[in-house]
């Protein structure tokens, strides 16, 4: 079988050109179907790992899909929103920790980079995703912010910086203001969505939603052009110590700490709307009993696991998946038909060889096993050609397959 | 020695049939075949090597009876014992010079390329004066280095015989005689039997004996015998 492999790799190289189009036509096919598999296990452990790390999450009712999209990934804006109330509610009990989730705004977009979601939460969430700080501190004030690793890399974003919010509906001229947050810390990088996103307290996200603002102070030496009423406690408009502003009275864009106590929020508190709601169980009987909770009420907001949903969204993927592969087997189908009649016709053209070699004295043998190993050594050849781009379209190309992620 | 006895051939669609009552070719001896084209001289060889088979007659190659041979068995003994040289020389392109000369150890199972077959290569192409382009491919070489090639190829598992189909049918003058003077040097110096065919009758007296080929043609088209 040596002599055989070194007349077929003398006869393939012999004929390069030939041997280089088969070899790249089957890598081509095996390459195909390899990376799509290799990218969609990388995709389903990455989808799968933060899934299976978020025990429930608690949000509107609707797609589960998009929720969990929503609460793992800052996907899309849900149409429907919770409220503190149901945070509170999951709480109170002692079952679980909450952690809320308030993902509605972008930051500004700058050329060729897009704003990054703006995730309003708690302190717990550093804590529950293990998300520390690799320069500055978490924030701590109202208006303060911190930056992913990835985003802060690509917005050129250091501790100090500051980063606007976009406003949700340009064309809205009474809508939400731009709010100029601080940036205090720079996380480490954890491969992960949160590499690309800006984190704040949920109480500046509800001012970057215009439930709180702050405004200069308006009282009885406000400029009247400025005041739209003021009325006392009995309704009289004179000398009252209540006062309505008018639209000329603009609320601050940026919290400094020379208008941090100006501001405040309107409404009550357990309606303050959240996206989503991470809960994290004690147990897992408390587990149990929340999930049993939701869905025996009536309450508008649902309770979901993760990697059940993300289970459906991998089933829909390997649907595709098994497209591909069936493509792929046709095309495979149709290589090793073109490559047979490639080497009928190269055998053709080689009769006179085998003839001489028939001549010699050859064995049968040796005729089927020059034939073979030609075979072979393209195949390995195209196999090995079709791994390594797979690996490397796998390994290089993660960040790739990242962004189909978030 | 070769030794035929009484052997006819017919091609299955061939318009004449060969019949050779006797011939006999003695170890060492050096044969010229001569005759006109379509004769059976290549027949013949074919024959004794053991490619063609015929139903009838014996062949005898160093006391071994060629026709009673299997495929399998003639074909180890075709690559043992006869070294055969074609007018076209046979060689294959992809290879070197030294590694046409070696493919007789690269096609068979039972024989093995070893280091003593290595040496015996080299010393083949320093005695034809190819040595210095033992490296370089067959298809940079004129016609006489590949007919020289070719010779190394036939002689290289010292063959008891060597039989060579024109060998010079596409040289020039110069280059068919130092072909023939080397075959028939190689050839004594093997120790090995030698039958050539040719057409070139001012080699013929380098030969031993010559052997004028139309007496065994019977142009009749019975379908006597059968190919391999």
């Amino acid at each position: 079988m040596r002599h055989a492999f070194f007349l077929a790799v003398h006869s393939l190289w012999w004929n390069r050109g030939r041997s280089l189009t088969i070899i790249l036509s089957l890598a081509i096919t095996i390459w195909l179907p390899v990376t799509v598999r290799l990218a969609l296990r990388q995709f389903q452990q990455e989808i799968s790992a933060r899934a299976a790390s978020t025990p429930l999450i608690v949000g509107a009712r609707g797609s589960r899909i998009d929720l969990v999209l929503h609460a793992l990934y800052f996907e899309s804006v849900p149409p429907a929103e919770v409220s503190m109330k149901d945070l509170e509610q999951t709480t109170e009990s002692g079952l679980a920790i909450g952690i809320p989730l308030h993902i509605r705004y972008r930051s500004q977009s700058a050329p060729g980079l897009d704003g990054a979601p703006i995730v309003g939460t708690s302190l717990e969430y550093f804590e529950f995703r293990g998300l520390r700080p690799a320069e500055g501190a978490l924030p701590a004030l109202l208006g303060e912010c911190v930056v992913g690793s990835e985003y802060a890399r690509l917005a050129g974003l250091k501790v100090g910086d500051s980063v606007l919010s976009a406003p949700r509906n340009a064309l809205n001229l009474a809508g939400d203001y731009p709010l100029k947050m601080q940036i205090t810390g720079i996380l480490e990088p954890t491969q992960s969505p949160d590499d690309k996103a800006i984190f704040t307290d949920v109480q500046t996200a509800w001012v970057i939603d215009g439930i709180g603002h702050g405004h200069q102070e308006v009282s009885k030496n406000t400029d009247p052009a400025l005041l739209l009423q003021r009325e006392d406690e009995n309704g009289n408009r004179k000398d009252s110590k209540t006062f309505t502003a008018n639209a000329g009275v603009l609320p601050f864009t940026e919290i400094t700490d020379a208008n941090r106590d100006s501001f405040h929020f309107h409404g009550e508190p357990g309606d303050f709307p959240l996206t989503a709601i991470i809960v994290v169980p004690e147990t897992e009987k408390a587990r149990v009993q929340i999930l049993g909770r939701f869905q025996s009420s009536d309450s508008e907001a649902q309770c979901i696991k993760p990697p059940d949903v993300i289970d459906e969204l991998m089933s829909m993927v390997f649907r595709i998946e098994q497209l591909v592969w069936a493509c792929s087997v046709a095309a495979l189908v149709v290589t090793l038909l073109l490559l047979g009649l490639v080497l009928n016709l190269s055998l053709r053209l080689r009769a006179a060889e085998m003839q001489t070699m028939f001549r010699l004295g050859c064995s049968r043998g040796t005729i089927w096993m020059l034939q073979t190993a030609e075979i072979l050594v393209l195949l390995a050849c195209a196999s090995l050609l079709a791994l390594t781009g797979s690996w490397l379209t796998v390994t290089l190309g993660s960040d790739a397959i990242r962004t189909l992620l978030y | 020695m070769i030794s035929i006895q009484q052997i006819q051939f017919t091609y299955p669609d061939g318009p004449f049939s060969l019949e050779i009552p006797q011939l006999a070719v003695e170890t060492a001896e050096s044969v010229a075949i001569v005759g006109p084209s379509g004769s059976g001289k290549t027949t013949l060889l074919n024959i004794v090597a053991g490619i063609l088979t015929v139903r009838q007659g014996t062949v005898q190659v160093g006391g071994t009876t060629v026709t009673q041979l299997n495929d399998s068995a003639r074909r180890l003994f075709r690559l043992q014992n006869i070294g055969l040289v074609f007018q076209d020389f046979q060689l294959l392109d992809y290879l070197d010079v030294r590694n046409n000369v070696l493919l007789p150890c690269r096609i068979h199972p039972k024989v093995r390329l070893t280091t003593a077959l290595r040496q015996r290569a080299d010393e083949l192409l320093t005695a034809v004066g190819l040595m210095p382009l033992a490296s370089r491919s067959v298809t940079r070489l004129s016609q006489g280095e590949r007919q020289r090639v070719a010779l190394c190829r036939a002689l290289l598992l010292s063959p008891q015989v060597v039989l060579a189909d024109e060998p010079t049918g596409n040289l020039d003058p110069v280059n068919a005689q130092k072909i023939v003077e080397l075959l028939l040097s190689e050839a004594k110096r093997s120790n090995a039997t030698l039958m050539m065919v040719t057409h070139d009758h001012t080699l013929l007296s380098r030969f031993d004996r010559v052997i004028p080929f139309e007496q065994f043609l019977r142009r009749t088209t019975p379908a006597q015998e059968t190919v391999r």
